[in-house]
């Protein structure tokens, strides 16, 4: 019936919503103790991310990898496997996808698929290995995928101070800039939203349907429960295996994005923390696409307006990391609040049967 | 360059801040067994490490007294980790995304308190370290000394603390409650103990060490609070205690294990031999993963691990 | 305050259904006040509407051992449960030593001297005996544990009863017999003189129970009462003094138990006379054998054998009833046929086909269908919406699945049609099948299993927890089922219903097959091969 989905919907952007506004007010508090004025803070913060076209478009930038990897972070949560690798995948990534361009004599043609190919078969590797470790001895994935992000990242500073270093660079822990034929091409010259739009835009139109096809649903089918799934003819193992593939490789693709549209190289910090907030943004999208995009849109803003806020006014940037966590907590006690709700109307249900 | 790294003073060194090293995990990872043998999964160890960091800090150069700012470390873990106690227990929110969420809120909420007491300097505030501590007599033993004897108090205290967790654990009624609430807590309800109550303990007294551990890092480690400083040892105090088996002396072993990585790889580095010292540097992580899987057979874990408890009649 | 005196009277059978105690108004002068040390009167104890115990009252003499019998669902772990101060009755009074109390907890129970042995043990098993005697008691020595005394307090006491316990030794490291002396120590430790046991033999290999009844004995000449819960008839006979029987939530009478007592007497008043037969339709003809179990052998998740050496057919067009009481491997086997165990010996066929230790998929594709015990764990998605549970099976079949991708139209479809077929009541297919009442949420997994004309069907107690009307609904679709050719093993644990379906009656006991009775088989003939009598020392009917 269409009217419920509707509502249920409308319902969760509403809790959406609201979990974000509280959250901006207890940030509003804090800019306030910081002894900055809350209003200046959060024009400057609006004005950060809306206030031009390039703003704007700056927003757009941030939101494609974000997104991306929300909607792969999304993937494994649906299965209740807590993939927090986000950084580390992401990294091997942008390694992996960097090297066709480096290395390989291309054409543009070819390589834009190899790399893209090469990039989520990257992160498809660290997400999976992961999986791996759980489906053979039982290791938490949150803990091996926490891990695994530290040593991807001591493995890319190893590759950039060292093997890859670029030549020319001047000791610069960075590799050189691929080719210019290679670069996601701009839609403006002083812009910096690059072709990799399209990407973004294709994978939300395939996580669109991708809950829709058998292999979404057997995945959701094992993070309803092992029992059911086993019941019902589902290889949690596979399936556990398959869902940490397609989640990391997702997170990779977001990797590639960021060195062929935006870094044009491989550097320390290239993943800046993404993995942590794409967490939060697949959280706060409830897991769907539709919610994911939102979520992202905002997260976008937030990020780049607390950019501009921090150079402008006084406020620490750290009240972004602040918002961030707050909403997490909201969600994660607001849907504790609607279980302990549906228990008691169950209750009151069952004594009147 | 092999010549050198086979001496005696090698080793002396190297075993000296295998000990120093340890303590970081091994503070946080004491009080992670309270915890976790309660049945609850802390996964924002890190972030209250980091608050507990920057309170410490604050509080020891505010006063100008480091026993403050331990202290003080200790106080802002309590309070950080009521979060997650209430989240986990009253709320019985999912502990996995709880823990997560706290390390970003706390990683954020600690550089926040940063800027708003010290502001932006151009050259960061320190304070005078935890001094090395002499054991009369005993710091004078050749090779000996130097390992165990002659280092700060903190470091001596926190394994003093291997032995006082054992002991409570095993000994007193606390420690048995806390035990049984993590694997049968249906059985310690029917027998009158207060479930809920027992878990918010255990999990303010991990909070406890946890904030301790920070104000470590920045009183006694290093003598100043980046926003980077607790670097991952929290979540490897986590996996230091599931390794452990949840027992003290094997956590004290664990965290040992990691400070040898991170000695080993700081000494190496200090020689010049700079060869892949990323690679080294992720020798304490790898080393988590493969403790990881050495200890996580299903048999090993209290009965009910991460799992939020009700009383529900049937 | 009443002077109720309680009547037994030793010697011949009273009639069936005839409750033997004279209640209030005095009457009789055998039994002295002081001598009952538990009296429950008018005890009425209700979950979700449906009443577990219904006005049943009870009495429990100083220095006895007292059966408590019934079938599964009678009411007796709950009457005692009200007694234990685990639950709180509706009605009723409970008075101890002649005074009138309110077991409020468990806590309250123990200072009344009441002590309980559940069934599944309050232990943690990585403890030892004596950490988990001083859960929640007041130390001696404060903080500290007084471990040394408690211990040594707990070896005299188990070296009064015999009970072999070593009380530094691990829970994980002693037999099931051994934890449950640990259990029976703990309530004496805690100063029992009333205790009750819950179905304890449930868990005991024959000699662990003869050591268990040489404690009870003991313990009963030592001036203790005891409860015991118990299906088995031999226990009630060989042990107890009295026995209160229970059916369906109400007492059917109390009884002295006197050497004349005969198994046959107790289980006609445990099952009753008064069931009305409904043979549904025309007996249909069995057709060809379509499963075929050959000593089949499981462990279960403790280890220990659950099947031993069972082998049976089930042919189409037939109902295969499994009686027995919950926990002689009804479980495991309907595990080991769908493939959710392992089977560790034996030979398991389907259609002339060997099928012996597939995985699920196999078993679904070659049509079996599963309605699993457990609902809401096994057999649904909670949180998912019912037409997604319909299809939990078959999503990547079509017409549910084209190319990858699920068609909405044919779920709708398929909802529409299973709602009106099999009267679901729901608000609609996109509710959570969490939403729904225990009979509809049958109703949804019945339809995802029956639809599909599957050729086996195995219905793991189909029936519990609903109503009647919900019950005699499913009963009419699994007849509707075998009508259509399917092979169909029931198990239940209701009598009354194996006896309604079954064209054949298998009776499992202790993991193995104790006979096979045609329809129409006395239920108190099922009954005896339920409590473990093996056929042949059935009494021929002459006698």
């Amino acid at each position: 019936m269409k009217p419920n989905k509707l509502k249920e919907g409308l319902r969760q952007v509403l809790t959406a919503a609201l979990t974000i506004v509280i959250a901006l007010a207890i940030g509003a508090i804090l800019v306030q103790i910081s002894g900055n004025d809350p209003l200046e803070a959060y024009q400057a913060l609006f004005q950060g991310a809306f206030g031009s076209k390039q703003r704007i478009s700056e927003v757009f930038v941030k939101m494609i990898p974000l997104t991306i990897m929300a909607l792969g972070t999304s993937i494994a949560f649906r299965a209740q496997l807590w993939n927090i690798g986000g950084d580390g995948q992401f990294i091997m990534g942008a390694i992996a996808g960097i090297i066709p361009g480096l290395y390989f004599n291309l054409p543009s043609i070819l390589l834009f698929p190899v790399s893209i190919l090469f990039a989520m078969a990257g992160g498809a590797l660290w997400s999976g290995l992961a999986a791996w470790l759980k489906v053979r001895f039982n290791a938490n994935e949150v803990i091996t995928t926490l891990m695994l992000n530290y040593i991807a990242t001591f493995f890319l500073a190893f590759l950039v101070y060292g093997p890859m270093i670029d030549p020319l660079g001047g000791d610069f822990p960075q590799t050189p800039n691929i080719a210019e034929g290679y670069r996601l091409f701009l839609f403006s010259d002083k812009l910096r939203i690059h072709a990799g739009l399209f990407v973004g835009i294709a994978v939300v139109a395939v996580m669109l349907f991708f809950w829709r096809t058998s292999l979404g649903f057997q995945i959701g089918l094992v993070g309803q429960g092992k029992k059911v799934a086993t019941y019902s003819g589902v290889s949690v193992k596979k399936t556990i295996l398959i869902t940490m593939l397609l989640s990391g490789a997702l997170t990779g693709l977001a990797g590639w994005n960021e060195v062929y549209g935006v870094q044009y190289r491989l550097l320390e910090g290239v993943a800046s923390g993404y993995g942590n907030i794409a967490v939060v943004i697949a959280l706060l999208g409830s897991l769907n696409p539709v919610g994911i995009v939102i979520s992202a849109f905002f997260f976008s803003a937030l990020l780049v307006g607390g950019a501009t806020m921090q150079r402008m006014t006084d406020v620490p940037y750290a009240i972004v990391d602040i918002v961030q966590g707050l909403v997490i907590v909201f969600i994660i006690a607001r849907t504790a609040f609607h279980w302990g709700g549906l228990k008691r109307i169950l209750k009151r249900r069952g004594q009147n049967a | 360059m092999l010549s050198q790294i086979f001496t005696t003073g090698f080793f002396v060194s190297l075993l000296a801040s295998t000990i120093r090293l340890a303590t970081p995990i091994l503070l946080p990872a004491l009080g992670q067994l309270y915890t976790q043998r309660a049945g609850i999964l802390n996964l924002g160890v890190e972030g209250t490490m980091t608050i507990g960091a920057v309170s410490g800090f604050a509080a020891a150069y505010m006063s100008g007294n480091l026993w403050l700012g331990v202290l003080g470390g200790m106080l802002a873990g309590v309070l950080w980790s009521l979060i997650m106690a209430w989240l986990s227990v009253n709320m019985r929110a999912n502990q996995v995304i709880a823990g997560v969420a706290l390390n970003i809120l706390g990683g954020g909420a600690a550089v926040y308190a940063y800027r708003v007491i010290f502001g932006i300097q151009s050259l960061p505030p320190q304070v005078e370290p935890f001094a090395a501590l002499h054991i009369p007599l005993l710091a004078d033993i050749p090779v000996v000394g130097p390992i165990f004897f002659q280092h700060n108090i903190l470091v001596y205290l926190s394994f003093i603390l291997v032995a006082v967790t054992w002991f409570v654990l095993e000994k007193t009624t606390f420690g048995l409650k806390v035990k049984a609430v993590g694997e049968n807590p249906r059985a310690a309800d029917s027998k009158g103990i207060r479930v809920g109550r027992v878990r918010y303990a255990a999990i303010l007294i991990g909070g406890m060490y946890a904030g301790a551990a920070g104000a470590f890092m920045t009183t006694a480690y290093m003598n100043l609070f980046t926003e980077s400083i607790i670097s991952g040892r929290g979540f490897i105090a986590v996996a230091v205690v599931v390794f452990a088996r949840f027992l003290p002396v094997r956590a004290m072993w664990g965290a040992l294990l990691f400070g040898f990585a991170s000695a080993l790889q700081m000494r190496l580095q200090a020689m010049g031999i700079n060869v892949a010292n990323q690679l080294m540097l992720m020798l304490p992580y790898g080393l988590t993963i493969l403790a990881l899987i050495t200890a996580s057979k299903k048999a090993d874990f209290p009965g009910a691990y991460a799992q939020p408890y009700s009383r529900m009649e049937r | 305050m009443s002077r109720n005196k309680a009547v037994f009277r030793r010697g011949p059978l009273a009639p069936v259904g005839q409750v033997t105690l004279a209640a209030a108004s005095g009457e009789g002068e055998n039994a002295a006040m002081e001598n009952i040390v538990v009296h429950m009167q008018g005890i009425t104890k209700i979950f979700n509407g449906i009443r577990a115990n219904d006005r049943v009252d009870f009495y429990l003499q100083a220095g006895s051992i007292h059966g408590l019998l019934g079938e599964n669902g009678a009411g007796k772990t709950t009457l005692m449960n009200v007694l234990y101060g685990l639950y709180q009755q509706e009605e009723g009074t409970v008075s101890i030593r002649g005074t009138e109390e309110k077991i409020s907890s468990p806590i309250k129970a123990i200072s009344l001297g009441i002590g309980m042995v559940h069934q599944h043990f309050m232990l943690a098993r990585p403890l030892s005996v004596v950490e988990n005697v001083m859960l929640g008691r007041k130390s001696r020595r404060g903080i500290l544990l007084d471990t040394k005394e408690t211990a040594a307090e707990l070896s005299a006491l188990s070296d009064k009863y015999k009970m072999n316990i070593d009380p530094y030794a691990k829970i994980w490291q002693l037999s099931v017999g051994e934890q449950q002396r640990v259990e029976i120590l703990t309530a004496i430790y805690q100063g029992a003189e009333i205790l009750i046991l819950d179905e304890p033999t449930a868990v005991l290999t024959p000699q662990e129970a003869e050591v268990l009844f040489g404690m009870l004995r003991e313990m009963k000449q030592d001036g203790k009462s005891i409860i015991l819960i118990t299906h088995k008839l031999e226990e009630i006979i060989s042990i107890v003094d009295e026995v209160t029987i229970l059916r369906d939530g109400r007492l059917i009478g109390s009884q002295a138990v006197g050497p004349e007592m005969t198994k046959e007497e107790l289980t006609r008043m445990m099952v009753g006379r008064d069931v009305l037969f409904d043979f549904p339709g025309p007996q249909q003809e069995a057709g060809e054998v379509k499963v075929r179990a050959d000593m089949l052998c499981a462990v279960n998740d403790k280890g220990l054998p659950a099947l031993t050496d069972l082998s049976f057919t089930i042919r189409e067009n037939e109902i295969l009833g499994l009686a027995g009481v919950d926990g002689n491997g009804q479980r495991e086997l309907c595990e080991v046929m769908t493939g959710l165990r392992p089977l560790c010996g034996g030979r398991y066929e389907i259609g002339g086909e060997d099928l012996t230790n597939q995985t699920p998929a196999v078993y679904i594709r070659k049509g079996i269908a599963h309605i699993p015990e457990d609902r809401h764990t096994t057999g649904l998605a909670l949180g998912w919406s019912l037409k997604k549970n319909l299809v939990l099976k078959n999503f990547k079949k079509p017409p549910f699945s084209k190319h990858g991708l699920l068609n909405r139209k044919a779920l709708d479809e398929y909802w529409e049609k299973a709602r009106s077929e099999y009267q679901i009541k729901a608000g609609s297919g996109d509710d959570q099948a969490r939403a729904l009442s225990g009979g509809n949420q049958q109703k949804v997994i019945l339809a995802r299993e029956l639809d599909q004309k599957p050729t086996v069907v195995i219905a793991n107690q189909p029936t519990r927890g609903l109503d009647i009307g919900a019950s005699e609904y499913v009963r009419g679709r699994l007849l509707e089922a075998r009508n259509q050719g399917a092979a169909v093993l029931l198990v239940s644990a209701d009598l009354e219903e194996i006896r309604q379906l079954s064209d054949r009656i298998a009776v499992l006991y202790d993991g193995r097959l104790m006979g096979i009775l045609p329809r129409g088989a006395d239920p108190h003939e099922i009954g005896m091969l339920m409590m473990g009598k093996e056929k042949e020392e059935l009494p021929n009917e002459a006698e």
